[in-house]
């Protein structure tokens, strides 16, 4: 026998605590996709703009209806009709603008609500002219008032709504219209018109946030290029704070007796961890370099990117070339026009070249090694290579039909400092 | 900026490749109605129909002013072809085709030409173009200021979302750019709060040691003794959260105070006292009387405790013995029992926590320690700083 069977964890646990905290990494990121205030950023603006075509589709859609007038066998309906839709609008805009990032579910359920009524106004006026998709004009105009709240609400909700007005709209025209070769267009182009400007402005939205979501990554990523050779990272202070809170309270259960001793096994195996996790952060948080906090901490490097830096050498690096490298690895990443296409990066750093003479530069000499899966050498953005050689001289090649750089990175020697 | 403009350039494209390619399907619906344009007319048609989606198709992906310019030829080889081949006059269907065509799917088209000045200029010409040939060709069976007046609506609604969204695009890059600044002020806060409450290490220490012997139930040790040490140290952080740096004399067995340079056996006697308490009994040898810089003292007396602790837990033995011996560069410590001792290669030295807290510690104030032991004969760990 050598040691007693180790069920002490204080120090054993050490791996899996490593481990089991890279993986809860992945929850803990700086951005999240649901925060919806920072994903809402710009896009009151979009809004704005949204409103504007609402509004110049409104018109259009008045101008026909009074060119229908005389038509109509019952043109107060239609006026009320238009009437309420304008209401709506007006309404609408004025809520999407004081309301602030979303609108709440009883705003948007009577705005549906009022949506279906002037839709039913219209089908009702024009009824008698069995010709919906020819003189309908303010029910084709309601679905726009989507528009003014589509950044409001999450895409599916506005799809969904606008897919049921389509519904609708199309269950109108068959029941009331007789199709022939002469009117069938005029009926597919005014549902078309009802629905597509919708679904495309949804699209838009949805591609506004995911840029500015992906900016905000970038940029928040960007501020490790400026810290120290070894950082701990934006969430180590806090983490280091919350575990000397659970040691005091501990502690201080301990010393005033609420907790009993000898301690219950539960209890002391929380003491066991804590001490853990404690340690870990004393000695070993400092150990990380800005490259890996970048990586970690980014939504999207921490999904594709691997680093292997075993000496912490990319600490040694400055800024300037920090800055080419994560760019150069961001663009690797990102910068695609498929976004549905995988990409992988990985970044090795080191180990330390032995450089001939070395008095001359007193200088290290870093290779930096750039391999990846799925990026086509053709494919890269030139401004891709512009960031590497901000890194250092390089040499580009192939390797299983995808990029491989390699990079040698000059840095100051940390001995000569 | 350079990067969410890119990005900006690359949702005009996609929105205009939907936009473009969804009215083009309207369209191809509103050809496929039976009778809206002469048989004939289909045999231009098709291959320009495919044509016209590849290019719009393309101008998802490319910035090229190519597939602008192949989208637009097609699509207004498509309205001749209609004009050509039913020249009694066009059916509804047809018009309506046309009216999609020209009006909406084409205007996609102002979405990637409204980013800066030379591409607005292209997108009126495109546009006096569009219209100019369409009124034209469509004179007959449509008032031309109907169909200017639609091909207008359509492009004037492309144009406005195409613009807003590139007018859009830098207002929120600045706001992404301050919320950056703002982050960059807060990652350095961090790193100095975290280095605070780093640099609090002999705290951390006499809470660490704390916390292993609760690990373990607090069995074998004193109850009250344990209460106490636990109370001193919960104080002792409460300091820490509440932003002092505490500098108590001493916790537990630990001298606290902030010194440059202490005397080595004051500090090794509170280690023996807090190890008695604990029921190992530490005798000494040797220099009593060291004097070492505050950070390499700091490392070597938790090197120290740390060896002590696994000599307290796995040994076996109530005993172990430290001698002390310095010359002109290195103060050492051999810290030995008589206990059950282990095979080196049995143990992985990670789980002792040796690693970690006395290789790691050591390393950073340039010293080292080696390991020796046989099973049956004992444990002697040496540790080396420098003076």
């Amino acid at each position: 026998m050598t040691y007693p069977p180790v069920g002490e964890n204080t120090l054993g646990l050490l791996a899996e605590v490593r481990a089991s905290r890279s993986r809860v990494g992945g929850s803990r990121r700086l951005v999240r996709q649901e925060n919806p205030h920072r994903a809402s950023l710009g896009t009151a603006f979009i809004g704005v703009g949204t409103s504007l075509i609402c509004a110049l589709s409104a018109i259009y859609g008045f101008t026909w209806f009074v060119s229908y007038w005389t038509v109509y066998p019952n043109p107060i309906l239609a006026l009320a009709a238009w009437v309420l839709l304008i209401v709506v609008l007006v309404a609408a805009f004025v809520t999407a603008s004081v309301v602030g990032d979303r609108l709440p579910d009883w705003m948007f359920a009577l705005l549906l609500a009022l949506i279906a009524v002037v839709m039913a106004l219209d089908v009702v006026a024009i009824w008698d002219l069995h010709d919906v998709g020819q003189y309908a004009t303010a029910s084709l105009t309601a679905a726009l008032a989507l528009l003014l709240v589509i950044t409001l609400r999450r895409p599916s909700d506005i799809l969904i709504s606008i897919g049921a007005v389509g519904i609708a709209l199309f269950a109108v025209t068959i029941a009331n219209t007789r199709l022939t070769a002469d009117n069938a267009t005029v009926q597919i182009t005014s549902i078309a018109f009802t629905v597509l400007p919708v679904v495309i402005g949804v699209m838009v939205v949805r591609g506004f946030r995911s840029m500015v979501q992906i900016e905000l990554d970038r940029v928040l990523v960007q501020s490790t290029v400026s810290a120290p050779r070894f950082a701990v990272g934006m969430l180590a202070s806090e983490e280091l704070a919350r575990l000397d809170l659970a040691a005091e309270e501990l502690l201080d259960s301990v010393a005033t007796g609420r907790i009993a001793l000898p301690l219950r096994p539960k209890t002391a195996s929380v003491a066991a961890s804590l001490a853990t996790e404690l340690r870990l952060h004393l000695i070993e948080g400092r150990r990380e370099t800005w490259l890996y906090h970048a990586i970690t901490e980014s939504e999207l490097l921490g999904r594709s990117v691997t680093l292997t830096d075993k000496g912490s050498l990319a600490g040694l690096l400055d800024a300037n070339q920090r800055d080419g490298l994560l760019a150069a690895v961001w663009l690797l990443v990102n910068d695609h026009a498929k976004k549905s296409a995988v990409r992988t990066v990985q970044v090795s750093v080191g180990p330390i070249v032995a450089t001939t003479p070395v008095a001359l530069t007193h200088k290290l000499k870093v290779p930096v090694v750039i391999t990846t899966t799925g990026v086509q050498r053709n494919r890269v953005d030139p401004s891709t290579w512009d960031a590497i050689r901000r890194v250092g001289r390089y040499s580009d090649s192939s390797q299983n039909a995808s990029l491989r750089v390699e990079i040698e990175c000059f840095v100051d020697n940390p001995a000569d400092l | 900026m350079d990067h969410i403009l890119k990005e900006r350039d690359r949702l005009l494209q996609r929105t205009a490749r939907i936009h473009g390619l969804s009215f083009t399907g309207v369209a191809l619906l509103c050809l496929l109605v039976p009778g809206a344009v002469a048989p004939a007319t289909y045999l231009p048609l098709v291959p320009l129909l495919a044509v016209l989606v590849f290019a719009q198709y393309r101008v998802g992906l490319s910035r090229s002013y190519l597939w602008i310019f192949t989208e637009v030829g097609s699509a207004l080889g498509i309205v001749a072809s209609i004009a050509f081949f039913n020249p009694d006059g066009l059916s509804p269907s047809a018009l309506s085709a046309i009216g999609q065509l020209t009006a909406a799917s084409l205007a996609s088209v102002a979405m990637v030409l409204s980013t800066d000045r030379v591409r607005i200029g292209v997108l009126v010409a495109l546009f006096v173009v569009v219209t100019v040939a369409t009124t034209t060709l469509t004179a007959d069976s449509r008032r031309p200021l109907e169909t200017a007046g639609l091909i207008f609506l359509g492009w004037s609604l492309a144009s406005i979302a195409g613009l807003w969204i590139s007018a859009g695009v830098p207002q929120a890059a600045r706001r992404i750019g301050s919320i950056g600044r703002a982050h960059r002020a807060e990652r350095q806060a961090s790193e100095i709060e975290a280095q605070r409450r780093q640099s609090a290490r002999l705290l951390h220490d006499t809470v660490l040691a704390t916390l292993t012997l609760l690990a373990h139930s607090g069995v074998g040790v004193a109850p009250a003794a344990l209460q106490q040490q636990s109370a001193d140290d919960a104080k002792l952080l409460r300091q820490l959260r509440l932003g002092a740096t505490p500098t108590p004399l001493s916790s537990g067995g630990y001298n606290l105070e902030p010194v440059e340079e202490t005397v080595l056996g004051t500090t090794l006697e509170s280690v023996k006292q807090r190890f008695g308490r604990m029921g190992l009994e530490v005798s000494w040898h040797g220099t009593g009387q060291v004097l070492l810089p505050s950070d390499v003292l700091d490392a070597f007396l938790l090197a120290l405790a740390e060896c002590l602790e696994n000599v307290r837990r796995h040994s076996g033995v109530r005993e172990a013995h430290v001698t002390i011996v310095d010359d002109a560069t290195m103060v050492r410590a051999m810290i030995t029992d008589a206990g059950v001792g282990f095979i080196l290669d049995d143990v992985d030295s990670a789980r002792l926590g040796f690693k970690e807290s006395v290789v790691a510690r050591l390393k950073e104030v340039g010293g080292h320690a080696r390991l020796f032991s046989e099973p049956g004969s004992g444990t002697t760990v040496v540790l080396e700083v420098p003076r």
